[in-house]
């Protein structure tokens, strides 16, 4: 076994044990801090991808204004009474595990039915080749991909006013005094 | 008997198999928590589910363009998880709850 395959279970577990509890802990903090290890570790994996520019863009945009985003807006909220609105039922845990199970089935099924074809041949790129990443990145970015790019600006511009006019609406049809 | 060294590299696909676990989690978290941030919480995971996939796909066949995909995919996660924020704010400041058990009423 040489090293890379080490790292790769190392952060395999990581990832799969810290998203498994944002699943199961009742208390939203936990769950919001175990997406936070989830997301850093991802950032690990992009980095032994030979993706060092997106690793560093996962842990800017991911691992900190996200994650703020998501424990600021935890803290409004009264957690007390949501960890005790966890639903511990007998019959709920079956079912859940039943969900948990058939959703599971269904996407390793349709994974092992799309992996048949392809043939895996690791080329891995050279010194060279990675130093030029970014700049190739940046190159395809504002070339090929350049409507992308600016609607995507148009996006961010309109998603910044609406999530304001949303945020801070009052009155309605549903408005409680 | 195969060579152990041989056999023990790192694939694409593991890689898949990584991502589709990671998916399978994030939408349980979404079809069966009831908070509503702990559900945007599971489309978060379902979406680096994703883009881990993309930037597999782009290291094992050597194409940049896995990595742009990337980019996009992160930006209108985080618009997404910032609308998703302020519906969630929105719903307390008129219900006084987060938990959508306790939103069974269509009239406010």
């Amino acid at each position: 076994m040489d090293i890379s395959t080490i790292i790769f279970i190392i952060l395999a577990t990581i990832i799969v044990v810290s998203s498994v509890s944002v699943l199961m802990t009742p208390n939203p903090i936990y769950a919001a801090f175990s997406l936070a290890i989830t997301m850093v570790t991802m950032g690990f994996l992009y980095f032994s991808l030979d993706a060092d520019f997106i690793a560093g863009v996962q842990l800017i945009v991911y691992a900190g204004a996200v994650m703020v985003l998501f424990v600021m807006v935890l803290m409004l909220f009264d957690l007390e009474k949501e960890t005790e609105a966890y639903s511990k039922g007998t019959f709920s845990v079956f079912l859940k595990l039943m969900c948990g199970l058939f959703l599971t089935g269904a996407v390793a099924l349709s994974v092992r039915q799309s992996i048949k074809g392809l043939s895996d041949v690791a080329k891995v790129a050279t010194p060279a080749e990675q130093v030029e990443t970014i700049k190739l990145l940046a190159g395809r970015l504002f070339t090929q991909y350049v409507f992308a790019f600016e609607a995507l600006g148009v996006l961010l511009l309109v998603i910044a006013i609406g999530v304001v006019a949303v945020a801070r609406s009052r009155g309605g049809t549903h408005a409680r005094h | 008997m195969p060579d152990i060294s041989q056999t023990a590299a790192v694939t694409l696909n593991h890689y898949l198999a990584l991502s589709a676990i990671v998916f399978t989690i994030g939408m349980l978290c979404v079809l069966l928590r009831r908070n509503l941030i702990v559900m945007l919480m599971g489309i978060e995971l379902m979406l680096n589910a994703v883009n881990l996939t993309f930037v597999a796909f782009a290291h094992y066949s050597s194409d940049i363009s896995g990595q742009i995909m990337v980019f996009f995919v992160m930006t209108v996660a985080a618009a997404e998880a910032g609308v998703g924020l302020a519906l969630a704010v929105s719903i307390f400041k008129r219900f006084k709850e987060v938990n959508i058990k306790f939103l069974e009423h269509l009239k406010g």
